[in-house]
């Protein structure tokens, strides 16, 4: 048995920061950093540190469509980012080391696919972009994705939505008291994909045995059911009962556990703001039991002060799992039943705030549901925002295995939209031909 | 005048410089039972007809305590941790653990006191132990527990020698330090005693001017001040072989040096006339310590490699045995190849020759064999560089600037060094595409890097406005000051004094005034959206180099 080795990429970015004093900011990773050093990390046989890369627009586009561009919105240190995401892939792939951590900022997860400025801390979606980087550079096809952050995923969701080779789950602080305010049970994906969206929205004061509980009863028989080639693990850190952010109670050795038994192919840093008390533990944890070594002896300073799981709590959880069963059960009965009742199309209309650049955006999406393929989207989308004032587009996505029908349709979607000249820009994103293509009216 | 001795692996070389220029250089096999035969002899050559009270100045490079280690001729170190949450070292270092309670967090707050009891309790154990060692995580953000436990352990156990592990050094990183620690204390009776025959040998001689001994990081220090941290005093061959170079030939160009001996082939990088250091530290027995050291690379090819077929195959190095033919060895070696070839001219042709046929092929001319030979021997060289060169290229930065606006190291010239270079280099140096230089006083390089070099030390200053204190953990130091008005330029201001008291302390006062800014760090501390203070990191050094640039005419010696 060859030992478990962990490819490391760790990019604190100690020059890049949203604003001073913004929690995203120069010395989120600091602490961490000097634990790591200090623990000696890098120099274990087990560990192998990598360095991050620049990803190229095309890896950015593949997944994104950022109005006017993505260029414009976007600084080296997302690229940097979303290139340290795709370094951890790389290496995994090449089979250099079992399995990988990319320990980079800023995060992403939050962002959608459709952008117009940075939303939650995030302009890019680092997971998003290694997930369809992977399947086009490897032809990995079927990929759950793990989000363990406080926050529901809300962008991961977006770009997978209509995705049934996609398994999202998210586990976070319940939407009602948490931003992003999304991320309840009824959102299971489109009726395509129905199901393929999975989240877990959780009382505050969840503990380390309410996400165990969740994590052994939920998450991992439904990997298994789903027989992912890969999984990949939005591993934020914000569930850390030191967070500022949110009102979560679980600690290093919660992550850690949780780290082990996930098996994650790949780990991406996302949220944790908890920069001195959390982070340096949480992430010691995770690297050690990422890299099969022991973390029993990881434990916070102040641990004592973690609080206990409430019975309340650990009820609604019990129930919450119970339901959540019940409908992973009934899941391919429901599908039908959703793909009937809508027919050819789906539609939905959202509004989205963007809380880091004070943008309003107004989005109606469509989705044509194909007998022979995966249709394609269609999207409407306006924003309202300082300093831009307002900004439209419209755009198609063609997916990977479309029928010509479909493709035909799509692009003619576009160039009407084109010619009724009532948009800033449209795009036409064709992943078959990987290219995002502007089209100008 | 300057005396500088290299004790290496096959040969101990000396040489007397007076104004910049070799005046006398002597050569003796190295004698491995004891090293100080070897070097009394290869003195007592140099020395000949030189009145020994002129030397101002004598400095050695020893393998003392290399051999020490891979020997394992080390005494029992009594190791004392306080780790504190994270990694379990269990296993990941040398020798056994022994584990106390207290700790210290990232921004030095002591977040668990040590026990006295505990202490005592690990001291009655261990009473055979004579040496012993203190290591406790994060105590370079604060010292003061690791200085209490040593006090305890100085009280119950009265080691002859124990090392604190930030005594070894400044910088982040535990489990070097504890390493580094372990392996000081390791080593220190068995150095102790060879630096005391030394100076006893050296008076004999006349010779009172002071000892230095070199460092892995190419700086030297007083013997006496060695005395205390001999494990600075490892790998210091390769290391004087990069300050040879430096004062032989300083390349202004980004460089490859290859310094080429009898059993191996070191190689550094050059960067704006100075070699690189490993950004970490060096490497002891599989184990990383904190020891600072240039970034070296050592592949098994030198002018005794050995030379055979395998199945066929032609094969050299890594290993050898004994001198090639040609010098009145018994086994073909890459020297009966340079011999053959024509591309050096000492040794005896035609047993070169004799072992060329010995390993050609039936097709094959003894000069077609010596050929082949070299070929392979210069590719083994040149793939160890590449090697380097991409593992330099991939290594980590933490700056969006780094990543977007560094350059990699892309080298323009190759300098060869050492008894195979005049003969070799210039074959690597083709197959890199690269021009090349052979400095005259190549052969005795070493020596006269250990005699030119000049003593460095070092010092890590990390300051917390928002605590109101700064440590030096390299001194012991913990120095409060008002909260917040501390500025960067007060911490290096602070920096310099501390760094010349260290210096001072070290006995190369003098040496100070070549100060440089290794690093610097500074970051906000923000409570809620408030910047409540600064984190500062400075680190200041008497920067390593040589003493002064040095000039042979070979043909004199
Ligand atoms: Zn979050
Ligand atoms: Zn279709």
């Amino acid at each position: 048995m060859k030992a478990a080795s962990l490819g490391l990429v760790f990019f604190p970015a100690f020059d890049w920061a949203i604003t001073p004093t913004h929690p995203e900011r120069e010395e989120r990773l600091l602490y961490t950093r000097d634990q790591i050093v200090e623990e000696g990390l890098l120099d274990l046989p087990a560990i192998k540190e990598y360095r991050p890369q620049l990803a190229g627009l095309a890896d950015i586009e593949r997944v994104h469509i950022g109005v006017p561009n993505i260029e414009s919105l976007i600084t080296d240190a997302h690229l940097l980012s979303a290139g340290g995401a795709i370094a951890a892939a790389q290496a995994v792939m090449r089979r250099e080391v079992t399995n990988a951590f990319a320990l980079v900022r800023p995060p992403g997860h939050h962002a959608m696919r459709v952008v117009h400025g940075t939303r939650g801390f995030c302009t890019i979606n680092i997971e998003a972009v290694m997930v369809e980087y992977l399947r086009r550079h490897y032809g990995v096809q079927r990929i759950a994705i793990v989000d363990t952050d406080v926050h529901h995923g809300d962008g991961t969701q977006d770009i997978f939505y209509h995705d049934p080779d996609t398994l999202f789950i998210s586990f976070h602080q319940d939407g009602r008291t948490l931003y992003p305010g999304t991320g309840a049970m009824s959102e299971l994906g489109s009726p395509g994909a129905f199901c393929s969206t999975v989240n877990i929205p959780l009382p505050p004061g969840t503990t380390d045995a309410g996400l165990h509980e969740v994590l052994d009863r939920l998450v991992l028989p439904m990997l298994e059911d789903f027989r992912p080639d890969m999984i990949i693990n939005s591993a934020g850190q914000d569930n850390h009962y030191s967070d500022p952010l949110a009102n979560m109670a679980v600690t290093a050795q919660g992550y850690a556990r949780l780290a082990e038994k996930l098996k994650a192919d790949i780990a991406v840093l996302e949220g944790g703001y908890s920069i001195e008390d959390a982070l340096p533990y949480v992430n010691t944890g995770i690297i050690l039991a990422m890299a099969g070594l022991d973390y029993s002896r990881v434990i916070e300073p102040d641990n004592a002060r973690c609080p206990r799981q409430s019975v309340a709590t650990t009820n609604y959880i019990a129930k919450l799992v119970a339901e959540w069963q019940d409908i992973w059960q009934g899941r391919d009965r429901l599908r039908r039943e959703a793909v009937a009742k809508a027919g050819g199309w789906w539609q939905q209309r959202r509004n989205i705030y963007y809380d880091d650049s004070g943008i309003q955006e107004r989005q109606t999406e469509t989705v044509r549901l194909c007998p022979r393929c995966h249709g394609y989207q269609l999207i409407d989308t306006q924003a309202q925002g300082y300093p831009f004032g307002m900004k439209s587009a419209f755009a198609a996505i063609i997916p990977r295995n479309s029928c010509p029908a479909c493709r035909a349709q799509a692009r003619d979607a576009v160039h009407k939209a084109r010619q009724a000249g009532r948009h800033d820009c449209c795009f036409i994103q064709d992943k078959q031909e990987d290219i995002l293509v502007p089209c100008g009216t | 005048m300057l005396l500088g001795i290299d004790v290496g692996g096959t040969f101990t070389d000396a040489v007397l410089i007076a104004d910049g220029q070799v005046v006398a250089a002597a050569k003796t096999p190295t004698t491995r039972q004891s090293l100080l035969n070897g070097v009394v002899t290869v003195i007592d050559k140099v020395l000949t007809g030189v009145d020994a009270k002129k030397i101002r100045r004598a400095a050695l490079s020893t393998t003392i305590v290399t051999n020490a280690l891979v020997e394992g001729k080390t005494d029992k170190v009594a190791l004392f941790l306080l780790p504190g949450p994270g990694l379990n070292v269990t296993g990941l270092i040398p020798g056994e653990p022994h584990f106390l309670s207290g700790y210290t967090d990232h921004r030095g707050r002591e977040q668990a006191c040590p026990a006295e009891a505990e202490v005592a309790a690990v001291c009655r154990k261990l009473e055979d132990h004579e040496v012993a060692a203190v290591a406790a995580k994060f105590a370079v953000r604060n010292p003061r527990q690791e200085q209490l436990v040593t006090d305890w352990v100085n009280k119950y156990l009265q080691p002859k020698h124990i090392t604190l592990g930030t005594q070894v050094s400044g910088s982040l990183n535990y489990l070097r330090r504890i390493n580094s620690a372990y392996y000081n204390s390791a080593v220190w009776r068995i150095f102790s005693r060879f630096a005391q025959a030394i100076e006893a040998a050296l008076a004999e001689r006349d010779i009172i001017a002071p000892v230095y001994i070199l460092k892995a990081d190419g700086g030297t220090l007083p013997l006496t001040t060695a005395k205390s941290t001999p494990v600075e005093a490892i790998f210091t061959g390769p290391a004087a072989s990069v300050l040879g170079i430096m004062a032989l030939t300083k390349p202004v160009e980004p460089a490859i040096s290859l310094d080429m001996g009898g059993t191996t082939t070191d190689i550094a990088l050059w960067q704006h006339g100075m070699p690189l250091f490993a950004p970490d530290g060096a490497r002891v027995k599989d184990y990383p310590t904190a020891v600072r050291s240039f970034c070296l690379r050592s592949v098994g090819i030198g002018g005794d490699s050995y030379v055979r077929r395998e199945n066929g195959l032609l094969a050299v190095g890594p290993m050898r045995c004994g001198p090639a033919m040609a010098n009145g060895g018994l086994a073909p070696a890459v020297t009966d190849a340079l011999r053959v070839a024509g591309l050096i001219d000492y040794g005896d042709i035609g047993l070169a020759r004799q072992a060329m046929e010995r390993v050609a092929e039936a097709t094959q001319t003894a000069a077609e064999a010596a050929w082949e030979t070299l070929r392979l021997a210069a590719a083994t060289v040149c793939q160890a560089v590449q090697d380097m060169l991409a593992e330099q290229a991939a290594r980590p930065v933490y700056k969006v600037e780094e990543l977007v606006a560094g350059r990699p190291f892309k080298p323009e010239l190759l300098i060869g060094v050492g008894g195979a270079a005049s003969g070799l280099a210039p074959l690597v140096a083709k197959q890199l595409e690269l021009p090349w230089q052979i400095p005259p006083g190549h052969m005795v390089a070493n020596a006269v890097g250990a005699a030119a070099a000049r003593p460095t030390t070092e010092i890590t200053l990390r300051a917390d406005t928002a605590q109101g204190f700064y440590t030096v953990p390299e001194l012991g130091v913990i120095q409060e000051f008002a909260k917040r008005r501390f500025t960067l330029q007060d911490a290096w201001t602070a920096a310099g004094t501390h760094l010349a008291e260290r210096a001072a302390a070290g006995g190369m006062a003098e040496a100070a005034d070549c100060s440089e800014r290794l690093y610097e760090e500074e970051f906000n501390l923000i409570r809620g959206f408030n910047t409540i203070g600064k984190i500062m990191t400075c680190k200041l050094q008497i920067k390593p180099g040589v003493l002064m640039p040095v000039q042979m005419r070979e043909a004199e010696l």
